[in-house]
């Protein structure tokens, strides 16, 4: 994909590439593959032209304009909400991922559903219900794993199955639609932006109430806080990080819950989204778990823990829902949803391998 | 070191099972007959089979989550081949193995040359298999699939004395695998590399080419397992082929007593696991409970199973 990527074989392996003559482009080469966000602006910049330029030529099935993805960012919402989750897991090390977030999206909408739709709670009590229930699924995650030593990945995938059976169990598999839930739509209603709002296209509203404030937090937290610190040291050593004084198990512990909080939030977003509490919101088709995965890794997360950065997981986000967007009027009909699944695995497989290489060569994205 | 004929958890599974049989004999007087019994056989079969392939994966310290789309992909191509071309049996078994095994060998070649942990390659290969099978698909179903398959089927044909061909050969590729993990030094290379990759490779063995073979095989197997279920199902085969396979395998394996951390496992677990995974979907269902139930129980006994490889890891480690 990149136009650079033929260059790549230059130093052997074995060879240390700091005694060799810096070239202007293996040094840009290198710019690209250890900044992730300067990697993704140019792959966001080219499926942007790629695209606009299709459609001027009249190849898309609608406009592939500035209204259309601003309105796709309602899909991007939930997406880059749950990858920030799964930054957090994958971050604290030792193989973490985390496989039941769709599951918990699920389950969490369903028990949202009951108490906002059906036992008629205000918003807010719902709401808080919705964050404390992901947090708990989370927590039997973060127990599990950080506490006994589970590996995350088979306990995750259990736990996926445990709460997916349970979410479409409890209701009958049938989804709450009640009227106060259906008014919940509005949560995905397209606002406009004060001042600048006559020149640019609306945007939707989720992005500002779901969307940039779990951005902000999650930066701060990993910024700006002892916590942050502490994950990352966990994530790239923990035996250092138990040297040092940091508590592993809790720290691992409170990034499982972060995640299932963050699942819950997204519960009640996909709830308003689809104006009904799905059993299956989280889990239809390959679930939402895969995609948060996909873009996190793309995104510049070290599968291995310790690096990652919410600036990529975001862009990596805008970059999936713009392109899947794309896909979606480059094809007629069902056509659309299958070339987005070849997207999105291509783009895995890359990425993967991208990220594999550049920390064999320069020890890891910054 | 050889490991025992049985493991311990190998009777526990057995005894699990065979309080479940009993309980749920117990409960609904229909289920410990043989017109009961043959069909969990046969459902059985598939999981089995692949839970095989994913054994030698799992043990070499890998995973494949992508089970489930390849055996999408290798269904609709011998469905089409069974429906369009009429070929024979053999051919259908020859172009499904051929066509698992390639899926298999791309798995392979990423996660063995491309040094990728096998969770993330497999994941995306999900999706590149997902969207083949269902552009082969069409976005239609094969209809009016003869009955070339019914040797595996749920019939009269599909039988011996009772007992399914599906279920017979899975038990006869799954001794011979078992015979060679425990009885071969290529057998126990797997366990090497599974207890850790880098002194199996400084002792001599090629470690690429055999985690390239897990997967291979795995492809393989997943090939006979979507014959099993064309031949299991009926005339016509739709998209819903292989989904949530991948789940139910991995769970049998992993039930099975096989580490998910590699270097240990047996197939003969892996085949009681599978055993244990479907009993309980049949019995959720023949008790008349939500079907969806059996979900939540196979991810108990997940989480049971590895606890208890946990446990037995640690009472080594402090007897050591």
């Amino acid at each position: 994909m990149t136009a650079a990527a033929p260059t790549t074989q230059t130093p052997g392996p074995g060879v240390p590439d700091n005694g060799s003559p810096p070239g202007a482009a293996r040094r840009a080469l290198r710019a690209v593959l250890t900044r992730r966000e300067l990697l993704l602006v140019i792959l966001l910049a080219l499926v942007l032209v790629w695209m606009t330029a299709l459609s001027y030529g009249g190849y898309l099935t609608g406009p592939y304009d500035p209204d259309y993805l601003s309105a796709a960012l309602v899909d991007a919402v939930p997406l880059a909400m749950l990858a920030l989750a799964e930054l957090l897991v994958i971050v604290s090390g030792r193989g973490g991922i985390d496989l039941s977030i769709g599951a918990i999206v699920s389950l969490t909408g369903m028990v949202f559903g009951f108490s906002y739709g059906s036992w008629g709670w205000p918003l807010p009590a719902a709401v808080l219900l919705a964050i404390v229930v992901g947090g708990l699924l989370g927590a039997v995650n973060g127990v599990l794993v950080a506490w006994l030593g589970f590996p995350a990945l088979i306990t995750t995938l259990a736990t996926y199955y445990a709460y997916k059976s349970l979410a479409i169990v409890v209701n009958d598999q049938k989804p709450i639609s009640t009227p106060g839930i259906q008014a919940l739509y509005s949560l995905t209603g397209a606002v406009e932006i004060p001042v600048v709002g006559h020149d640019i296209p609306n945007v939707p509203l989720g992005v500002f109430t779901f969307l940039v404030p779990a951005v902000v937090l999650v930066w701060l937290l990993l910024a700006r806080t002892t916590y942050g610190r502490r994950l990352f040291a966990i994530g790239t050593n923990d035996v250092a990080a138990t040297w040092s004084g940091v508590h592993v198990a809790r720290t691992r512990l409170v990034a499982y819950v972060l995640a299932g909080v963050l699942a819950g939030v997204v519960a009640v977003y996909v709830t308003g989204q689809f104006a009904s509490a799905r059993p299956d919101a989280g889990t239809s088709g390959n679930g939402l778990a895969l995609p948060a995965i996909t873009i996190a890794v793309l995104g510049g997360v070290a599968i291995t823990g310790g690096i990652g950065r919410v600036s990529g997981v975001l862009l990596a986000a805008v970059l999936i829902t713009w392109l899947d967007a794309g896909i979606l009027l480059l094809f007629e009909g069902n056509n659309g949803s299958q070339f987005q699944l070849l997207a999105l695995g291509a783009v895995l497989v890359f990425c993967a391998l991208l990220n594999a290489y550049t920390i064999r060569r320069y020890g890891g994205t910054r | 070191m050889i490991a025992p004929l049985v493991s311990g958890q190998e009777v526990v599974l057995l005894a699990v099972i065979a309080v479940l049989w009993l309980v749920l004999g117990w409960a609904t007087p229909a289920f410990l007959t043989a017109d009961s019994l043959r069909p969990l056989l046969i459902e059985v079969a598939p999981i089995a089979l692949i839970g095989v392939g994913m054994t030698l994966v799992i043990v070499a310290a890998g995973i494949d989550v992508s089970v489930g789309s390849q055996m999408m992909v290798c269904g609709v191509i011998t469905a089409r081949l069974l429906v369009e071309a009429h070929v024979s049996l053999v051919v259908a078994l020859v172009a499904a193995v051929a066509v698992g095994a390639l899926m298999g060998a791309v798995n392979g070649v990423l996660i063995a040359w491309g040094r990728v942990h096998a969770i993330i390659i497999t994941f995306g290969t999900l999706n590149l298999f997902q969207f083949v099978g269902r552009q082969i698909f069409g976005s239609r179903t094969v209809n009016g699939i003869p009955a070339t398959l019914d040797v595996f089927g749920r019939g009269a044909a599909g039988q011996t004395l009772g007992v399914p061909h599906s279920f017979l050969l899975t038990a006869v590729i799954a001794g011979a695998v078992w015979w060679y993990l425990r009885q071969t030094p290529g057998g126990r290379h797997f366990y090497a590399i599974g207890g850790d990759a880098l002194a199996a490779e400084l002792a001599g063995i090629r470690v690429r080419r055999r985690v390239l073979l897990t997967y291979v095989v795995t492809g393989a197997l997943v090939g006979v397992a979507a014959i099993f279920t064309i031949a299991k199902g009926t005339t016509t085969l739709d998209q819903s082929i292989g989904a949530g396979e991948e789940l139910a395998v991995i769970a049998a394996v992993i039930i099975g007593g096989t580490s998910i951390m590699g270097g240990r496992g047996s197939v003969l677990g892996t085949i009681l696991g599978a055993l244990l995974v479907q009993t309980v979907s049949s019995g959720v269902t023949q008790l008349g409970w939500p079907s969806n139930l059996s979900d939540l129980f196979v991810g108990i006994f997940v989480i049971v199973a590895v606890g208890t490889d946990l446990l037995r890891q640690r009472a080594r480690r402090r007897s050591r």
